[in-house]
């Protein structure tokens, strides 16, 4: 046979077993691998390169060395599943850094890491002040984890108080002007009612790039048309405002009118409303 | 404008928001989101039916002023 037949060949085949390999390997960002599992890649990667270029003597011996190494990972890998200590052999164990505020030296000089590198890694986490910190931990990834003092954490809503409506992930029902059916259904909707949507908010559906409906059934458009003003939905602010409307007339006719009975009842569904609307704020007004 | 006539303006645009109220209760996916508009509902109605008791005991006073 031809040499450049067998390098094909073997290309080609080496081509389809890595594809094969690395899907098994799991799904692992390169950006987050141990530094065992770097090693291992570059291992395969250069065999794989070695063997497929024909430049070894005896190619039988690059393929067994490969998969000794292919295999070896995936089976490290299903161990590390099963087992806690060799988890721990492969991966290593986190290291704390910071711990109640106070930088652990020690473990700094184990980590090899210098004071210089522990700030900069703060830094990156958006903590310049070491004084805000209240624990870091340097990950078996080589990143750092910083949890901030209580404090120094951004607000939640919870912190602040605010009652918030319960939200779901939006569902994708247009792209590129085509309506998506399954989406769609998922929401208990169909396309007639997608279809009086649009024309309420007086689109053509070919002029749609985007259409996303929220879990309270409200739809929001973006258009290939970017010179018309996007028509939002303005219904769940007309709706507070109309009630809002509403309440203010019942406290006027409660001080219009002559009949103290009257005015008990006017009085009494003002406050009603005001109760509603309290009620309604985080839903209708965002 | 007398004041039955305004109290039915209120009360029409009452029912407009009940009608939307009730529209979102429909078609919202949470159990608590609805929960929050049913009730929303329940007091909508209970003021619309008071008002229209209102707009009986004016009508019946000022009968001239009736389907005004």
């Amino acid at each position: 046979m031809e040499t450049w037949v067998q390098v094909l060949i073997r290309s080609v085949a080496i081509f389809i077993l890595l594809l094969a390999a690395v899907r098994f390997m799991g799904k692992r960002s390169i950006a987050r691998i141990t530094p065992f599992h770097a090693v291992s890649y570059i291992v395969i990667a250069v065999l794989a390169a070695l063997v497929s270029a024909n430049a070894l003597i005896n190619p039988v011996l690059g393929f067994i060395s490969l998969g000794v190494w292919v295999i070896g990972t995936i089976a490290l890998e299903y161990l590390a599943l099963k087992s806690k200590w060799v988890h721990d052999l492969i991966y290593g164990k986190e290291t704390v850094l910071i711990k109640h505020g106070r930088v652990m030296e020690q473990s700094l000089l184990k980590a090899r890491l210098t004071g210089e590198e522990l700030l900069r890694a703060l830094r990156a986490k958006n903590a310049f002040s070491l004084a805000d910190v209240e624990f870091a931990v340097l990950e078996t990834t080589g990143d750092i984890s910083v949890f901030m003092k209580s404090d120094k954490k951004p607000a939640t809503a919870r912190d602040l108080e605010i009652k918030t409506a319960p939200l779901t992930e939006p569902q994708t029902v247009i792209l590129d002007g085509n309506i998506l059916n399954e989406p769609l259904a998922s929401l208990g909707l169909n396309r007639e009612w997608l279809g009086t949507q649009l024309e309420k908010l007086g689109v053509s559906l070919d002029n749609v790039f985007i259409a996303q409906v929220d879990s309270s059934g409200e739809l929001y458009v973006d258009l290939f048309d970017d010179s018309v003003q996007n028509p939002q939905p303005k219904v769940k602010e007309m709706l507070y405002a109309g009630l809002e409307k509403g309440q203010a007339d019942l406290s006027a006719f409660a001080l219009q009118t002559q009949d103290e009975n009257a005015k008990k009842m006017y009085n009494k569904n003002a406050k009603k409303l005001e109760d509603l609307l309290k009620m309604l704020k985080p839903y209708l007004l965002k | 404008m007398t004041v039955a006539s305004q109290v039915k303006q209120v009360l029409a645009a009452l029912k407009g928001s009940q009608g939307t109220l009730r529209l979102y209760a429909a078609q919202t996916q949470e159990e608590e989101t609805r929960a929050v508009y049913d009730e929303a509902v329940d007091t909508t109605t209970e003021i619309i039916r008071d008002l229209e008791k209102r707009l009986s005991v004016l009508e019946y006073q000022e009968p001239q002023y009736k389907g005004n």
